[in-house]
């Protein structure tokens, strides 16, 4: 098997609100491989949210460790936990949460002006991107001129851009109609394929059918861990790694 | 492996820096009547910077020029009728006023106080000239040879009187500038001759006009009457034609009434060899003449004084100046400084997206700072330009003198750019310490 993306040690997470501490996650541990869809699931409160920060090296651990591609992240300074996130993540919300003062070409290039990327190579990136998602025609258009299924799709390009070693996502089917989220869920499906790791929180049964492990939390700790109805791709994508 | 950025200069570079300038622009443009009306009070400051330093300079070019002209190594005396113009004590009721500075006065300061290079003494009077039927109201100076130096004056066209002019008493005069565009609108006056109680007088040379100050209360009067704009008439004549055609008497008819004046001297020039030495002769003249004249009937003015004087108002006036522009630039300062405040709160959600995209607390505090800047910036821009108009008008309807020197807009715009910084770190700085997940969970 090739060396995990994201290995987590006994994570720890306690929040302290004045004399109440609330302990959110209590020791998980998990390995994330190369070409992953992986479904993290739970009721509200179990902690998927702060698993989802915590991956995504927006909070770090109150204890334990976290590897991201190999190195340990969970004791980062602010810094380099941006360059982490810069680097090696991209985030795709429920809210698509694009900058509504910049074009769509704009909104894709932020995470290379930010990883500094020079301008006409970032440019290059992003229109690739665009032309991916298929939204080449509204390279100028602002956020707010788009439908949902657009922005996301935006969002989408945007998590690409710095080619990422996970692509993470906090409900992002959550916002939208069944149609366009099938798209969307159709272009992640397409990612996989090509091999990108993905971990998405959820609740849409839809992206079960179509992920390739599923995890799911309850009081802060591992509940299950299974296979998902794909899962075989992801043994196919590792049979190709080797060779 | 993360610090360790390849591209980390490409941050600071032109094209990022441009590129986060017109992100910058682009959020002010957003708000335009906001970013205008919270930039106003740069704009004021700046202006009134920029406005007042043009004033406050154009004042003291005015006074330098005019020290310059009266000579800095120059002590000048001059011959003033006394309040009560009764007479001297015990001579009573005579209704010849004799007073002011005399030969003995000359003589005495040229013989007791060292370090005197020079002493020209001239007189005034106030006569009407007469050219052709054309009239004209001026002061007639009888001056030495040496007169336009000690004056720092100089002849527009012709030539100055000579010794032997001088000795010979001849008929001969200078005017000056206005007395010969009054008098001679149309021709040269070089060549040509003025009347002055049925003597006549050939003009040699046009000498420059003296700017503002009036040389005796006596003629300032005179000139109220011929009501001209811009400087006093005047006629130069040489001091031996003034002393035999005029004898040292003045009369003068004044509405109805008829006064005369007896005075030697109107006006004595002192040159002093060094100018260091020019404030201890002054002091020195001033004590001699109390001495010898127990009615305040002269005035002592001393340029280089004058200067220390303007140069001491000019200390105030840039003290004055510079607390109001400081105050109205804090005023402004903490305008900006309110509106990025809000613009922070507003956009909190913004910078959570841009710090799980990568972006640095440094990155944060850079986007907000630019945007400050170009805010404070602009409005130092048109601070500058609203600041170099209220001179031009000043001096257009008001008639002030105005200078601007080119390092004050220069000076008032990067007060301005550091106004922004100043204000703008705290706001840029609560920006980047905001935690990233609270920042993205912001509605």
């Amino acid at each position: 098997m090739a060396d995990p993306i994201i290995e987590l040690r006994d994570i720890r997470k306690t929040y302290r609100m004045g004399d109440l501490e609330s302990h959110v996650l209590q020791g998980i541990s998990l390995s994330i491989h190369p070409g992953e869809y992986v479904c993290m699931m739970g009721p509200s409160g179990c902690g998927k949210s702060t698993m989802l920060n915590v991956l995504g090296c927006l909070d770090q651990p109150t204890s334990g460790q976290y590897f991201l591609g190999g190195f340990d992240v969970s004791k980062l300074n602010d810094d380099d936990l941006s360059q982490a996130r810069c680097r090696n993540l991209g985030f795709i919300f429920q809210s698509y949460n694009l900058i509504q003062q910049l074009s769509v070409i704009e909104n894709i290039q932020l995470p290379l002006y930010y990883k500094g990327v020079p301008e006409h190579e970032s440019r290059a990136i992003a229109e690739n991107l665009a032309e991916q998602v298929g939204l080449s025609h509204r390279l100028y258009h602002k956020p707010n001129e788009l439908s949902g299924g657009q922005q996301q799709r935006v969002a989408i390009a945007r998590a690409l851009s710095n080619d990422p070693l996970v692509i993470l996502a906090d409900e992002a089917t959550g916002n939208l109609d069944s149609k366009s989220g099938n798209e969307i869920l159709n272009i992640f499906d397409e990612l996989n394929r090509a091999g990108k790791t993905m971990v998405f929180v959820t609740h849409d049964e839809r992206m079960v059918q179509r992920c390739t492990r599923v995890i799911r939390l309850r009081d802060g700790l591992l509940d299950k861990d299974e296979p998902g109805a794909n899962a075989n791709r992801t043994a196919v994508f590792e049979a190709t790694m080797q060779h | 492996m993360f610090s360790k950025n390849p591209y980390i200069h490409l941050i600071l570079s032109p094209q990022h820096l441009w590129r986060s300038m017109s992100l910058g622009a682009k959020s002010i443009w957003l708000h335009k009547l906001r970013s205008l009306l919270t930039a106003l009070g740069v704009v004021f400051g700046v202006a009134s910077v920029v406005a007042m330093l043009a004033i406050g300079e154009g004042a003291s070019h005015e006074a330098q020029e005019q020290i310059r002209k009266l000579g800095s190594q120059n002590i000048i005396l001059e011959s003033v009728k006394p309040t009560d113009s009764s007479g001297p004590v015990g001579q009573s009721r005579s209704f010849v006023i004799e007073y002011g500075l005399n030969s003995k006065d000359i003589k005495q300061i040229l013989q007791t106080i060292p370090g005197i290079s020079i002493v020209v003494p001239s007189r005034i009077i106030s006569e009407v000239l007469w050219v052709e039927e054309k009239n004209l109201e001026a002061s007639i100076i009888g001056a030495l040879t040496i007169y336009p130096q000690m004056r720092n004056r100089t002849l527009a066209a012709g030539r100055f009187f000579n010794d032997l002019e001088q000795d010979n008493r001849s008929p001969v005069c200078v005017i000056n500038q206005s007395a010969a565009s009054r008098l001679f609108p149309l021709s040269t006056p070089t060549g040509k001759t003025i009347r002055v109680r049925g003597t006549y007088y050939r003009v040699i040379g046009v000498i420059e006009d003296e700017g503002q100050r009036a040389t005796t209360e006596s003629v300032s009067q005179g000139n109220s009457k011929s009501g001209g704009n811009g400087s006093l008439a005047q006629m130069i004549i040489p001091f031996a034609t003034l002393m035999d055609n005029f004898g040292d008497t003045f009369f003068r008819f004044r509405s109805g009434s008829f006064d005369a004046e007896k005075v030697e001297f109107h006006e004595a020039i002192i040159r002093v060899g060094k100018v260091e030495d020019v404030v201890s002769s002054a002091a020195a003249v001033k004590h001699l003449l109390s001495r010898n004249h127990p009615r305040e009937d002269y005035r002592v003015t001393v340029p280089i004084e004058l200067l220390r004087q303007a140069e001491r108002t000019k200390r105030i006036f840039s003290i004055v100046l510079g607390s109001i522009a400081a105050i109205s630039l804090l005023v402004g300062g903490i305008g900006i400084m309110n509106i990025m405040l809000a613009s922070v709160t507003e956009r909190t959600r913004e910078i959570g997206i841009r710090r799980a995209l990568g972006a640095k607390q440094s990155d944060i505090v850079l986007q907000f700072l630019i945007e400050t800047v170009l805010l404070a910036g602009a409005g130092g821009v048109l601070g500058v330009i609203m600041g170099l108009g209220i001179p031009l008008a000043i001096s257009h309807f008001a008639g002030v003198t105005t200078v601007i020197k080119a390092w004050a807009p220069a000076l008032a715009f990067s007060v301005s750019v550091f106004t922004g910084i100043a204000f703008g770190i705290y706001p840029a700085m609560r920006a980047a310490k905001m935690n990233p997940v609270e920042a993205l969970r912001h509605e």
